[in-house]
């Protein structure tokens, strides 16, 4: 009874991970998520009240070609409506009388849920999902089978379990190999895009950015890139800015840009490459969810961008869209390129014409007459725009407080932020620094992007909670990077445990997406050569190989281990084993040239008083083989030793007699 | 031919047999329809995730074979054959299933046979070391010896996706009796048709009518003391009875007849045989075949001549 439960609740919770495995994509209507976990929590509290099969079938049917009618009208895609299917199925198999051909049924409906999650999803949770529904089902189904036998008493559960669970544990590896090693020869013809998972794309760049509301993005831990920098840093956080856009014109609520947009191209130029260049591979993650390109302040190439699809990628066209801004031509939720930067100059000459730069001397029609007041107040002292542009950065710095709580939309959000509130977010510090500098006639204009970047696996991660917005000036004939955001508020928020946690989940992400999502044929053949040790290192790739190599040693070791302990137990269990115990005293006999004739253990030549040990050892292993009387735990272990003892006593026989015993056979093998 | 040969041809058929058979099941079949959608979505897409879903399947038909294998690999099978199964009525099979180390789960167990093999045990768990015995009800349409040769032991566990099945070699023979049927009409002639003979014996011991008392001398059984007249005359005496008649009949057997009417004419002898074994008379058989049954008359005897009946117009031994 306990194990017809066990089985039941085993099963229930399987097909729940399988569903759960679809429904993380996001692309699974509500109505159908709720009627699912009514059912889920319906069986799982022991009530299957559709015993009535015919009814609730017919009423499957309906449901069914309702969710079919969706696809006619293109109100459901067919992939989601094959799920939807799927998991009314199950919902309806939950709720019927259990059976083991329900069983069957609600194991074999849940692999399809699986399946199409692994359509509609890549998210590293559906790994997550695979591998309890794995773990679930088996254990249910070979309950389910073991408790559908008429015959006999059902064994103790653990009894059971014991084999299961080396079964999930095989069934898990064998997946993993078979994964690796299954030839990716695709054909391509239906593959189907991935989608951004549970949440969406979090950020993104508008043709504006208008002043005011609450700056929820700060919190936001996703992760919207990552880029792999070279020549590596290699520290663990990143002090760098990314640029994605810069504003020149502000009407004194929303900065916007103008520039003329350049034809479509497979690179974009932004100016002259110096001598030394930091070039960026950079991954535009799903959740980025915008057309515009970032790069390491200051970019001056952008080039190779490919639009990933789930099993291929495309060549994907760039544009300048002026203002400096590099945008895909077409949309794409995920897109890598290449970027080159000239990071670490301090004195970068300006770009633009003079028309350019009168417009980033504009002030806003109807600017607060204190703002042009306040400018000069803060600027005093200074001696040339270089030090009056630090001075004023300085001043906001230190004079004006960081906050994401802001009241909402106010009139003039610039004035309240610097004589009312005296506190806000980047976007207000770069606003009130922009245009404190043009009151003061240095072209200033602001810029919007990321700020920093934490390592993992050996490349950079800027999560939508990075984005930022800082001012570059033109100073001197040169631009100059100017932020007000005082220093510890220009990455993401802290957020404690659960942000560590998340940031190792993201990192997980990030692998899961390039060892598993993007798994390829190239890959493979990558794997194989490196198991045939003939992959070209560079010195650079030793170091992690060499590290790779040891983990690789560790696991094996581990599964050497746990090998060996598997071997120790099956020897332990086989100390039970009376054909065991008959053959090893057959061979401790023979040494002794004492076995009976024909090399069989009856007859023994073991009549001294001594040799009592032995046979013992022979009339257990009698009575154990053909007598009904098993051997105790570990009893064939101590009589063996016992035997050998009394044997190790006495001079062996005469040769003659070991010649005719060799040739005889064992009894016991 | 030569016991050479003959060792020859069993190992090159032993060495062409697969040592397992498999069989799916309906839930199994649907399975591998599955794998094989998963497996061409998979190619068709190259999702990556289809491609583990795919390894997840395929590695479970793996792990499906190694765990049932574990069940089938060491079990130890002796065969529990009925004492006098009769034609057409049912009757237990029995094997008694033993694991040496390791368990074994949702086992059945069946003979390799036409006939036997449609009776089927079944056992949920068998753990290590000690015998279970497992019985199914079987019934068998005709009379004769049926040469057993293997038992199968399957299994589905652990998905009820397989059944594994391992023949073990273990020959045997079930010698089903002849069917029951009502016994026929008396014959009118005593010789008429069955061969009968009838003699009558008179002996002191026999269990006819009281023929005397006398003193009871040393040695003599004490149960045929008469108490009441002893008790009455105040010393031992003994009952003294007239031997009751004992028929003896030899039932005769023509087992030229066509397979079908010689199982009726064993049933209808059996039946004779056993209605006069049970009134007392010794009865013996002999067939034109040369099967041959001393009269006698006991429950021994009855297993005897049913068993030659059994055996009649089949070639091999006898008795």
């Amino acid at each position: 009874m306990r194990s017809a439960r066990l089985q039941l609740l085993l099963r229930d919770l399987a097909a729940g991970a399988a569903f759960a495995a679809m429904a993380i994509s996001g692309q699974v209507p509500v109505w159908a998520v709720v009627v699912f976990v009514i059912a889920l929590v319906l069986a799982l509290a022991g009530r299957r009240p559709l015993s009535d099969g015919r009814l609730s079938a017919v009423i499957l049917f309906g449901a069914v070609v309702l969710v079919y009618a969706a696809v006619l009208v293109e109100q459901l895609d067919l992939v989601v409506a094959a799920c939807v299917t799927a998991s009314l199925l199950t919902a309806q198999r939950l709720l019927s009388r259990p059976t083991g051909r329900t069983t069957d049924q609600v194991q074999l409906v849940s692999l399809l849920m699986v399946a199409g999650g692994a359509v509609l999803s890549a998210d590293l949770l559906f790994a997550l999902c695979l591998v309890v529904y794995a773990a679930l089902g088996v254990l249910a189904q070979g309950l389910s089978v073991v408790a559908e036998v008429p015959g006999g008493p059902l064994p103790p559960i653990g009894r059971v379990l014991r084999p299961l669970g080396l079964g999930v544990a095989l069934a898990l590896v064998g997946s993993l190999v078979l994964f690796l090693l299954f030839p990716r020869l695709s054909w391509n013809v239906a593959a189907r895009r991935a989608g951004a998972s549970l949440g969406g794309a979090t950020t993104g760049f508008a043709d504006g950015l208008r002043l005011g509301g609450a700056g929820l993005l700060k919190s936001n831990p996703r992760v919207v890139f990552r880029a792999r920098i070279d020549p590596d840093p290699g520290t663990d956080g990143l002090d760098a800015y990314w640029v994605g856009r810069r504003f020149d014109t502000f009407d004194g609520v929303q900065w916007s840009s103008a520039g003329r947009r350049g034809p479509p191209s497979r690179q974009v130029l932004l100016g002259a490459p110096g001598r030394k260049l930091v070039r960026q591979e950079i991954d535009l993650l799903p959740a980025y969810g915008s057309r515009t390109l970032v790069a390491l302040d200051t970019p001056v190439r952008f080039a190779d961008a490919e639009s990933q699809q789930t099993t291929f990628s495309v060549r994907a066209e760039i544009y300048s869209s002026g203002a400096r801004e590099v945008r895909l031509v077409g949309p794409s939720e995920h897109v890598t390129y290449r970027a080159f930067s000239t990071a670490g100059q301090d004195r970068i000459p300006p770009e633009d014409a003079a028309p350019e730069r009168t417009r980033r001397l504009q002030l806003p029609k109807g600017l607060d007459p204190r703002i042009p007041v306040l400018a000069e107040t803060l600027a005093e002292g200074a001696v040339g725009d270089r030090a009056v542009a630090r001075q004023i950065e300085r001043a906001l710095q230190s004079g004006y407080a960081y906050t994401l709580e802001l009241p909402g939309r106010v009139k003039d959000p610039l004035a309240d932020f610097l004589f009312d509130r005296r506190a806000g977010h980047c976007e207000d510090f770069a606003t009130a620094l922009a245009v404190l500098l043009r009151t003061r006639q240095i072209p200033a204009r602001v810029v919007v992007g990321f700020h920093g970047g934490e390592r993992a696996a050996g490349e950079y991660l800027v999560r939508a909670g990075d984005a930022h917005a800082w001012v570059e000036a033109e100073v001197d004939g040169y631009v100059l990077r100017l932020d007000a955001t005082p220093p510890q508020h220009r990455s993401a928020a802290g957020i404690g445990i659960a942000g560590w946690l998340l940031a190792r989940w993201e990192a997980l992400q990030i692998r899961w997406l390039d060892r598993v999502v993007e798994y390829s044929l190239l890959d493979q053949s990558q794997l194989v050569q490196r198991i045939r040790g003939r992959s070209g290192q560079t010195a650079g790739t030793a170091r992690a190989e060499k590290r790779r190599d040891e983990g690789a040693a560790v696991a094996l070791a581990a599964l050497g281990a746990a090998f060996l302990v598997a071997l120790l137990l099956g020897r332990r269990g086989a100390s039970n084993d009376p054909v065991e115990l008959g053959r090893r005293l057959s061979r401790l006999l023979r040494r002794g040239g004492r076995l009976g004739p024909g090399g069989w253990l009856d007859g023994a030549r073991v009549g001294e008083a001594e040799l009592a040990p032995v046979r013992e050892g022979i009339a257990r292993y009698r009575e154990a083989r053909f007598g009904r009387r098993p051997l105790l735990p570990g009893e064939g272990r101590r009589l063996v030793r016992q035997a050998d003892q009394a044997l190790r006593g006495f001079v062996a026989l005469p040769l003659r007699d070991l010649g005719a015993q060799r040739s005889g056979r064992d009894h016991a093998s | 031919m030569s016991a050479r040969r003959e060792r020859f041809l069993r190992a090159w058929r032993r060495f062409w047999k697969p040592p397992r058979r498999l069989r799916t099941t309906p839930a199994g079949r649907t399975y591998l329809v599955l794998t094989v959608g998963v497996g061409l979505g998979a190619l068709n897409t190259g999702n990556n995730l289809l491609y583990l879903v795919l390894g997840l399947q395929l590695s479970l038909v793996v792990v499906s074979g190694i765990l049932s294998e574990r069940c089938v690999r060491r079990i130890q099978v002796r065969r529990l054959l009925p004492a006098s199964p009769r034609a057409r009525a049912p009757f237990h099979l029995a094997w008694g299933l033993q694991l040496p180390r390791g368990q074994a789960f949702a086992l059945s167990v069946r003979e390799v046979h036409p006939v036997m093999g449609s009776a089927v045990g079944q056992l949920a768990w068998l753990p290590a070391g000690e015998e279970v015995v497992v019985r199914a009800v079987a019934t068998a349409p005709r009379r004769g010896p049926m040469q057993l040769s293997a038992v199968r032991v399957s299994t589905r566990f652990p998905f009820g996706l397989f059944e594994k099945s391992r023949d073990l070699e273990l020959p045997g023979e079930l010698l089903v009796l002849p069917g029951r049927v009502p016994p026929p009409p008396e014959p009118r002639s005593p010789t008429g048709g069955l061969g009968l003979e009838q003699r009558s014996l008179r002996g002191q011991d026999g269990g006819g009518d009281l023929a005397q008392l006398r003193e009871l001398r040393d040695g003599e059984d004490a149960r045929r003391i008469h108490w009441r007249k002893s008790a009455q005359l105040g010393t031992l005496l003994r009952v003294e009875r007239d031997a009751q008649p004992q028929p003896r009949i030899v039932l005769q057997l023509d087992d030229r007849a066509p397979p079908e009417a010689l199982d009726g004419t064993c049933e209808q002898l059996a039946a004779r045989a056993e209605l006069l074994l049970a009134r007392g008379a010794e009865v013996g058989l002999e067939s034109t075949g040369g099967v041959s049954v001393k009269p006698g008359a006991g429950a021994f005897h009855s297993q005897a001549i049913l068993r030659a009946l059994a055996r009649a117009g089949h070639p091999g031994k006898t008795g």
